[in-house]
């Protein structure tokens, strides 16, 4: 019972990470039908940033800062590159995503070199107990999911309540309406992509306390967190959420009670099933698509 | 800088500004003059259009004048559709040119005519259904200056609609037909627009619906001074509210005549377009 306690609370803080590169992807999915497969590379470059603003101030935050905002640069600019290739056929943007990815890989291997960096945490990562109970995460796993939470609700809010949620969902569902209403859904797309960037840079640095940091530190993670936005429904923000969070519990039981060396068999596995036998996701609308 | 122009938000909507006096056009500044009688609010020359290989548009022109609803007819493929989405930029134009107001706007982005005042509210699928009836609505009126003039003509919207405004909270996919139709054609005209194009209204609706909203382009007409293309299948229903009528014939102009005069002339709708 103890066991399964740990296991399940560990299993939620890493899901939130999931579910924070799942959102991201499906934030520009929804947009543009495109997969960004160099959403794990642009979040490690926000983190490398976040590591040497930390390191020259000294100062966690201002290091957290300057990774959410140079995630929502990055992604702006990343759109500009995939421009080109939306409404051509779909492999078009597949290998430009890619080549986004070894591009900013290759960048971070130049400028940072190869080597494994220790990331700092936020909070303190010794297990929280309550009396002579572990429960098996720490006050930093609780940082993770709290501000995972919080993002996931403010694009939610701002989604439903803002104008320029508004705008973001329109361009999303109808973009041949919107730009009959005057919406210049160029500029939407940019910022919906600014937005997936901050998010995975958000997840970028929340992650890397627990993975050190190397130039493809966070492919592993993609491959999760793109597991978690199928599990969801690739165009289900809240999906993206619940898949993250199934995925973290599921393979955190397999590693915990079977081996933790079947983790990433058991994702891969849970990719391929989900694919199988549902598709379109748990949340996500039926129609067809190519990936 | 004619499309900061048409973004001032002083268009006519509902105050039936009278053509002479107030108009409604551009800043003086850009040059495209008042509405003096002659010039028309839309006019179209030699437009030629298509898609890929094949032209669907062989040099269509068509003018239509401030308060005039236009009947743009044709059998299927005539270039009806292409027509419209070529005025509004959802296509590539080939040749010829799209005046508004006197101004060139040929090749201007549709959102970019959507700022200059040309509402189009395509066939079918214009209702975004994963949206409300309202979050549709506010939508038309995005590209409008001020919170307090959106939330105005939302208002005035919910009048000229009740049934828009019951829904209000509703999907939009919950909607019937007639009632998707009625949202399309608010949401247009939320942005007050100079041009209305409407592509097939009465596309998939019973015939009771079909003249309320005929009646309903009838009224927008006379009541705010709108300038309609009304692109459609149904000749009799167009023919029966427009001033004038355009039979277009394989991508060309075949007849422009009054309407009333078309109507009467069973002899030509027949030739073309069946009847």
């Amino acid at each position: 019972m103890q066991e399964f306690l740990e296991f399940t609370l560990g299993g939620i803080s890493f899901g939130m990470i999931y579910a924070a590169i799942g959102l991201s992807l499906v934030l520009i999915w929804r947009g543009t039908r495109i997969l960004n497969y160099a959403q794990g590379g642009m979040a490690m470059f926000t983190t490398y940033i976040a590591l040497i603003v930390i390191n020259h101030t000294g100062n966690y935050w201002a290091g957290f800062a300057v990774a959410l905002a140079a995630g929502l640069v990055l992604g702006a600019v990343c759109e500009l590159a995939v421009r080109p290739a939306e409404g051509k056929p779909p492999m078009n943007a597949v290998i430009v995503t890619i080549g986004l990815l070894i591009l900013l890989e290759g960048l971070a291997g130049i400028i940072y070199g190869g080597q494994y960096r220790s990331f700092p945490a936020a909070f303190s990562v010794t297990g929280l107990r309550i009396g002579s109970t572990a429960l098996g995460v720490s006050r930093n796993d609780v940082f993770v999911a709290a501000a995972v939470l919080a993002a996931a609700l403010a694009l939610a809010a701002m989604f439903r309540y803002t104008q320029v949620g508004l705008r973001l969902r329109a361009t999303a569902f109808g973009p041949r309406v919107a730009r009959l209403l005057g919406i210049r859904i160029g500029r939407v797309l940019t910022l919906g992509w600014a937005l997936a960037g901050l998010i995975g840079a958000l997840a970028g640095v929340l992650v890397s306390p627990s993975t050190f940091l190397y130039p493809d530190s966070m492919d592993s993670i993609f491959v999760l967190g793109f597991t978690a936005a199928v599990i969801g429904g690739l165009d289900s923000p809240l999906g993206a959420v619940v898949g993250g969070l199934t995925l973290g519990v599921a393979l955190n039981y397999a590693g915990g009670y079977l081996g933790s060396a079947l983790v990433p068999v058991f994702g891969m596995a849970a990719l391929v099933l989900i694919l199988m036998v549902r598709p379109s996701g748990l949340l996500g609308s039926a129609s067809s698509r190519q990936v | 800088m004619a499309d900061a122009g048409g973004n001032g938000g002083h268009l006519p909507a509902g105050d039936a500004g009278s053509p002479a006096g107030t108009g409604g056009g551009p800043a003086p500044g850009t040059g495209g003059g008042g509405l003096a009688d002659g010039v028309p609010v839309l006019a179209v020359q030699d437009l030629v259009a298509g898609y890929g290989e094949a032209v669907a548009l062989g040099g269509v022109s068509i003018s239509a004048a401030q308060g005039t609803v236009t009947a743009v007819l044709g059998a299927n493929g005539a270039g009806k559709t292409t027509l419209l989405r070529a005025i509004s930029g959802l296509i590539k134009v080939r040749g010829g040119s799209v005046l508004l107001d006197g101004v060139d706007v040929t090749r201007r982005k549709p959102e970019d005519m959507a700022r200059a005042g040309v509402a189009h509210v395509p066939e079918g699928q214009g209702v975004i259904t994963e949206l409300t009836v309202e979050e549709n609505l506010r939508l038309g009126a995005l590209i409008r200056a001020g919170r307090a003039v959106r939330a105005a003509a939302l208002e005035q919207a919910y009048q000229q609609f009740p049934v828009l405004a019951s829904r209000r909270r509703k999907p939009a996919a919950t909607l019937s037909g007639g009632e998707r139709q009625m949202l399309v054609i608010a949401r247009a005209l939320l942005a007050a627009p100079r041009v209305l194009l409407l592509d097939e209204p009465s596309l998939g609706l019973a015939p009771i619906v079909i003249s309320q909203v005929m009646a309903l382009v009838a009224g927008l007409r006379d009541s705010t001074g709108l300038t309609i293309l009304l692109v459609e299948q149904n000749a009799r229903a167009a023919l029966a509210i427009a001033d004038r009528g355009v039979v277009l014939n394989l991508g060309k102009v075949a007849v422009t005549a009054q309407a009333a005069d078309l109507a009467a002339d069973t002899g030509l709708l027949n030739h073309y377009l069946g009847l």
